[in-house]
């Protein structure tokens, strides 16, 4: 995957090679395509660049992080949990690429720019939605409908997910789809038993089980199994988790169709009025700086939901004044992500005798029960949990009492075992969170920076506050001591769950793009990104991500066929 | 300067050790302050003495190695030169001085000098002083970020002389035996003897 001199006509052009950057390549150059990625960011090399194997006798700071250095040049990325002294590089320099907020309403935009995006660094929760989200909006009468159904996009999901490889139970709930699965990884003795005593509690409406993650359990696609050694977030040499480096991208490689052009930092697309169609790209050479042009006959931004609508606003025409494909007035609002940070943890009694040998990539989670059968007075949406029981380390001598020999060797056995419930709740799409571009600033390869507006509503407070309360709930019902309800006050944005602004929509006068993620007003012009999301559901958004890339890219190349495109 | 300027110096938390004179404390921080021990960058070698040999009363050597063969003190001195705030570095430093002048008033020498006996009983009354300030049962829960070391000196010490052995290649390898790749995950096994964690 290095860049390689190819004619700078392409049938298509893909912005990003991330998630769904990944999957357009792969499924375009499949297709027979001639397909050009650019990447803003560098080459990743699995052999040089992953370090999940690099223990942290060898980090300088112990994985306490370089605090300095990641305050001046990564003051956001830091407050991520995966942006660790391992894996900040993964993560962009703040410095480099600014945005602007409103003071009192921060967003944490957590973004990657390498080859790979943040699909190296993801948390690899990968489920379906289901008609409950896809209908959620026209059953409640708000923002705009979906334009399609579970039905839709069902098959895709059977797609993408035979390919990546998903390991998980299935549970046979109407909220939550099952799919095409590799083994379950197992509960530890813990999570088991709350399982059990949420059954005895709660009956089939709020169902624990082990998470649904990208993540090989069996040798899948050429891909090996995972060996468990824990920190996905900083690479795989295996390639045991799904990434567009481990996956997607060698496949288009393979196919001698794609060519992979890092360091492109794409400024703004180019609209000719003429054939109201876009015919290229225009890019800044992220080491040059050296501004330059490609052309396609299809463009598929994939840069992430905000980097995509941001070169969308970018390349405003005379006739698109407002942004590319903007005539329903629609691009740049609605922006959404899953509230966080709220939930519960306690100790477990008990089980001492019992240990989890590996260290699982994964958790439990605890599918939406809110809204599902019942009809709550507060809230509108509901939630879903993670969570995992686990040891305390030996870390928690740090805050107890005791020192010398006793002391040691009590900190060489596991302690007690916590579990904790953390909350992941539906956002409601709202026009009053939008993003526009900051006139007065440009990032530092002179691309006009972004200024978002958000913040959380009383919607998603009532969620939070509900997700605190349950969470106690159900562990005093596993009959957990030491019950703490947490709330972390989260901002938007630092979910990674961002989505929408850029919606589609049956309705060109009301969305931007249609129900194959093309844009109603210029016709090679697809965006399947988080970017094109209706609703957010509570529900981890990335597979459905590949889903409708997936789906895209099908029906763009069959439009091509046709002679359409 | 007289022995007010020297309390204010040290701050309120010596208020309630034991000074024996001004003369010494004086003398103390000047010997503190001096030569730099070695490599290290920020710990003087009457620093450096101090926290060597407090880490290793904290995690002593038993059936494995402690904290003084994991060389803590120079973790704490890259913590000290290169990742804490001034701030944080000058509340660990005055605890050192601290530490030293408890020892002295009660025993007549300093702590780095003083039998084991001695450093475990200066040791014991800074554990429970910090034990009577913490005003919570549970860990807080800090997010890696967030992480601080505005705290008084002795809950400095505890993470640092903590986070420092059990992140050595002795307390990863030889006290935990870490296994970086498990290569398999059994969710519910004994404890003992099969599996060690």
């Amino acid at each position: 995957m290095r860049t390689v001199k190819k004619p700078e006509t392409y049938d298509a052009i893909i912005i990003g090679s991330g998630m769904t950057g990944g999957w357009a390549a792969k499924e375009l150059t499949e297709k027979g395509l001639k397909v050009l990625v650019l990447e803003a960011g560098r080459p990743i090399e699995p052999d040089r660049d992953y370090v999940e194997h690099v223990p942290i006798t060898e980090m300088k700071f112990r994985g306490m992080a370089d605090r300095q250095t990641t305050l001046k040049d990564q003051p956001i990325q830091r407050t991520c949990y995966a942006c660790d002294e391992w894996a900040s590089k993964f993560f962009v320099n703040d410095a480099e690429n600014p945005y602007t907020t409103d003071p009192d309403k921060p967003f944490a935009w957590i973004r990657g720019r390498q080859v790979g995006g943040k699909s190296i660094m993801w948390a690899r929760q990968s489920y379906r939605w289901s008609d409950l989200d896809f209908e959620a909006n026209v059953r409640d009468g708000i923002a705009a409908d979906w334009p399609i159904r579970y039905a839709d996009i069902e098959p895709w999901y059977n797609y993408v997910e035979d390919f990546a490889g998903i390991t998980g139970q299935a549970e046979g709930l109407p909220q939550l789809p099952d799919g095409h699965f590799l083994p379950p990884m197992e509960m530890n003795c813990v999570e088991m038993a709350v399982k059990e005593a949420m059954v005895r509690q709660y009956g089939r409406e709020r169902v624990m089980t082990i998470g649904r993650a990208a993540i090989l359990t069996q040798t899948h696609n050429g891909r090996a199994a995972c060996h468990y050694c824990g920190p996905c977030h900083r690479g795989c040499i295996t390639r045991s988790y799904f990434s567009s480096v481990n996956a997607t991208l060698p496949v288009a490689e393979k196919t001698g169709r794609m060519t992979l052009r890092p360091y492109s930092v794409v400024h703004s697309l180019i609209f000719d009025p003429q054939t109201r169609r876009v015919s290229g790209v225009r890019v800044i050479d992220g080491q040059t700086r050296k501004a330059m042009e490609f052309q396609g006959r299809i463009i598929f931004v994939c840069a992430s939901a905000l980097e995509s609508t941001r070169i969308l606003l970018n390349s405003a025409t005379p006739e698109f004044s407002t942004g590319l494909a903007n005539s329903s007035g629609e691009l740049g609002k609605n922006l959404m992500d899953h509230i966080m940070g709220g939930g519960a943890e306690g100790i477990i009694p008990g089980f001492l005798d019992r240990v989890q040998f590996g260290n699982r990539p994964n958790g439990i989670y605890v599918p939406r029960f809110r809204n599902v059968s019942s009809k709550e007075k507060n809230f509108l949406r509901g939630y879903a949990y993670q969570g995992a029981a686990e040891r305390e380390g030996w870390e928690r001598g740090i805050h107890e009492s005791g020192f010398g020999a006793s002391f040691k060797n009590s900190l060489r056995k596991p302690g007690r075992w916590r579990m904790n419930f953390h909350g992941f709740g539906e956002c409601l799409p709202n026009p009053a969170n939008f993003v526009e571009i900051d006139k007065g600033r440009v990032d530092a390869w002179g691309v006009p920076v972004l200024k978002i507006h958000c913040e959380w509503r009383d919607n998603e407070k009532a969620l939070l506050h509900d997700m605190m309360t349950q969470a106690a709930e159900m562990l005093a019902a596993a009959g957990a001591v030491e019950i703490r309800p947490f709330n972390h006050n989260s901002p938007p944005g630092l979910t990674i769950h961002e989505m929408g602004t850029a919606r589609m929509g049956a309705d060109p006068k009301k969305s931007v793009l249609n129900a194959h993620n093309q844009a109603h007003d210029v016709k090679n012009l697809f965006l399947p990104d988080g970017a094109c999301m209706v609703s957010s559901s509570c529900v981890n958004p990335s597979l459905t991500y590949m889903a409708l890339t997936a789906r895209a890219c099908d029906y763009a190349v069959s439009q091509m066929k046709k002679g359409e495109l | 300067m007289e022995r007010r300027e020297a309390l204010r110096l040290m701050g309120a938390a010596s208020v309630f050790s034991v000074l024996s004179s001004d003369l010494f404390a004086a003398t103390l921080r000047a010997q503190l302050a001096g030569n730099k021990a070695g490599s290290l960058r920020t710990l003087s070698a009457a620093q450096n003495e101090i926290v060597v040999a407090m880490s290793d009363v904290m995690i002593p050597a038993t059936n494995t190695p402690g904290a003084k063969a994991a060389k803590v003190n120079e973790f704490i001195d890259l913590i000290l030169t290169e990742w804490a705030t001034e701030e944080e570095k000058k509340i660990f430093l005055k605890g050192l001085e601290e530490a030293d002048r408890k020892t002295n008033a009660l025993f007549g020498h300093g702590f780095a000098a003083a039998p084991a006996k001695e450093q475990v009983a200066i040791v014991q009354a800074f554990d429970e002083e910090l034990a009577a300030s913490r005003n919570e049962k549970l860990p807080k829960q800090v997010r890696s970020w967030e992480l601080t070391l505005v705290l008084p000196f002795f809950a400095q010490m505890r993470r640092l002389a903590l986070v420092g052995y059990y992140t050595s290649s002795i307390g990863q390898e030889q006290e935990l035996k870490v296994e970086i790749i498990p290569g398999a995950l059994h969710g519910c096994v004994p404890a003992e003897p099969e599996v060690k964690q």
